[in-house]
């Protein structure tokens, strides 16, 4: 009877589904595609780097912005402690020792870094972030590789040490331009600083904008752990990593309850279009001796019908728009959008929950319904 | 088999209450054919619908086979509709979507069973019916759509048939078959109360009353008063 009422009144039936369909693809399409989305933030937020820098508690602040490192050093464990730190990663994470300072090098100065390999969570199994250097091996700035005559695979000496070139970087125009990196530990041997570093770059996990002051709450949780450092936010880099992080999250997090709402209201009124059509039907069955069970059956299990017929073209809609048109979207991503066919199951599930909820009140309004009043319009 | 004492229905409306019906006696007898007559508004469908169950009096009250229709739950007034009184309107009240003899098998309740669909299929034959089978209600004519209602009041063999101006969508030969199907079910024992505003019933008729603003008013000249 109901799959019979379901095919004759098509266009109550088409514009239900349309509204159950719709709310499933949206939800199957958007999950579909957001491992690809996940990724795709981790690497925009990966690319704008570092946003955090750890120096010295004594660092005299005023030389460090004018020469963009810290001339005090601390221990190069402090970045072992703080990793060690339980709970840490929450806060901080991709961190990296590093030692900058000047550097005579053929009567111009330039600016030495090495970088130590970078300790990210555990847990998290995250790709540690940043660049490694090999011991021995140095890259160069680009005007310092232009002012010296260097190229990869030539040999340059600095203090007693003698390195091969990895890399010669292209002009950043920045003074990255004449910046030498090299491994931590080969740095600390040239500067005769072995042990000490002047920096830890990291990232901040919270992802707050500034207004919700992540500074604070990352200076209290640095005070407990490294008393002797203190901690520095790029707030631009922070802000634009935050909302970045923050833009996925609050779209879906705003479309979401609104199209659930919107979805729901749709089909509880087509289930009250369809009460309000049958209202002869529901008198007479009333008067053939029908109790409100079956009544509210009627419209419940028709319902649930709806809602397994919508969760599966639902689910058909979503996959295609997701495999298609997410994979343009993603590019660099794309191949993290595959099907995920536990998403029909649940949509199995929930999408007859949803549609049998939605149609509550409508059923309850055709038990309510006085057949008499009905009957008598006759 | 049916006695209604002192009922009165009451609808409220802007204008005041209108009384539908007025402190309303009706004693009907088993095996009896009833001919309610009135004009619109005289209360004739409320009268209907409250010996039927389905519609409570605001005061008075119905005794159907010995049990006080509005004493006892909705459910057990709804088992009673279902297997001992058979209804059928004016505007038969067929299910769009669904073919004649299915729509005769939705008086019994669940899955109708071979031989309840053999009683439905043996209705229609005798109805006449039997070649609008599984035709859809809009592919039949009033008069066959009525007689289709008439089947499904019958089919679980009720001891009382309550029809609300059957023939009133139907020309003078349907009408006369119609009745004569109400008639035959009479004369099988059963009780009848048929509503109209028309004279074409009176001829089956063991009695005929008139009802105006709810009340009974008077027994017209070609009718019984008593039941026979």
């Amino acid at each position: 009877m109901i799959l019979k009422e379901l095919w004759h009144r098509k266009a109550n039936t088409v514009l239900s589904l349309l509204g159950l369909a719709g709310i499933v693809a949206f939800i199957v399409g958007f999950l579909t595609t957001a491992e690809a989305a996940k990724r795709e933030t981790k690497r925009i937020t990966r690319d704008l780097g570092f946003n955090l820098r750890i120096i010295p508690e004594a660092t005299d602040m005023d030389r460090y912005w004018f020469d963009g490192y810290s001339s005090e050093t601390m221990g190069q464990d402090t970045v072992n402690r703080l990793a060690a730190q339980e709970g840490i990663f929450m806060s901080y994470n991709h961190l990296m020792a590093s030692l900058k300072m000047p550097f005579q090098l053929h009567g111009r100065e330039v600016i030495l870094l090495g970088v130590a390999p970078t300790i990210t969570s555990a847990d998290k199994k995250k790709r540690p972030m940043g660049y490694s250097i090999k011991e021995g091996t140095l890259q160069l700035g680009f005007q310092v590789a232009q002012r010296l005559g260097l190229k990869p695979g030539d040999q340059l000496s600095l203090g007693d040490h003698s390195f091969s070139i990895a890399k010669c970087l292209v002009e950043s125009g920045t003074e990255q331009d004449i910046y030498i990196f090299g491994s931590l530990v080969d740095v600390q041997k040239i500067l005769d600083r072995e042990g000490q570093i002047n920096e830890i770059k990291a990232i901040d996990c919270l992802c707050l904008t500034a207004d919700e002051e992540p500074v604070k709450i990352l200076r209290q949780e640095l005070a407990k752990v490294l008393p002797e450092a203190r901690v520095i936010q790029d707030r631009v880099q922070a802000d634009a990593r935050a909302k970045q992080r923050q833009m996925v999250e609050n779209k879906f997090g705003f479309l979401t309850p609104f199209l659930l709402v919107v979805s729901a209201l749709w089909v509880g009124v087509m289930a009250a279009l369809n009460v309000r059509e049958r209202r002869g039907e529901i008198g007479v069955l009333r008067a053939l001796g029908y109790g409100s069970g079956k009544i509210a059956s009627l419209f419940l299990v028709k319902a649930i019908l709806l809602g397994l017929i919508g969760a599966t073209m639902g689910f058909a809609l979503g996959n295609a728009l997701a495999l298609s048109v997410g994979v343009e979207i993603f590019k660099v991503t794309a191949k993290a959008i595959q099907t995920d066919w536990s998403l029909l199951g649940y949509a199995l599930l929930a999408a007859p929950l949803f549609a049998a909820m939605a149609s509550f009140i409508p059923a309850m309004q055709a038990v309510a319904q006085d057949p008499a009043t009905t009957l008598r319009e006759d | 088999m049916i006695t209604c004492d002192a009922v009165s229905k009451v609808y409220p409306s802007r204008s005041g209450e209108v009384r539908s019906l007025d402190q309303f006696d009706l004693k009907i007898a088993k095996g009896e054919f009833l001919v309610v007559r009135g004009g619109s508004g005289s209360g004739k469908t409320t009268l209907l619908l409250a010996l039927g169950g389905m519609l409570r009096p605001s005061s008075g009250s119905i005794q159907l086979m010995e049990k006080d229709l509005y004493g006892i739950s909705n459910q057990e007034r709804a088992q009673l509709r279902s297997s001992s009184i058979g209804f059928v309107f004016q505007m038969f009240h067929l299910i769009p979507y669904l073919n004649v003899l299915d729509n005769i098998l939705l008086a019994h309740p669940g899955k109708a069973e071979e031989s309840v669909r053999e009683r439905g299929k043996t209705l229609m034959k005798d109805l006449g019916i039997e070649h609008r089978l599984y035709h859809r209600p809009a592919e039949l004519s009033a008069g066959e759509r009525q007689r289709a209602a008439i089947g499904r009041a019958l089919l679980n063999q009720p001891e009382l048939i309550l029809a609300d101006e059957p023939t009133g969508n139907l020309d003078p030969k349907n009408t006369d078959e119609v009745f004569k199907h109400l008639s035959q079910f009479h004369q099988a024992g059963g009780t009848v109360v048929v509503v109209t505003h028309g004279e074409a019933a009176n001829q089956f008729a063991d009695r005929v009353i008139q009802l105006d603003t709810g009340r009974l008013v008077e027994t017209p000249s070609n009718g019984h008063s008593e039941p026979k």
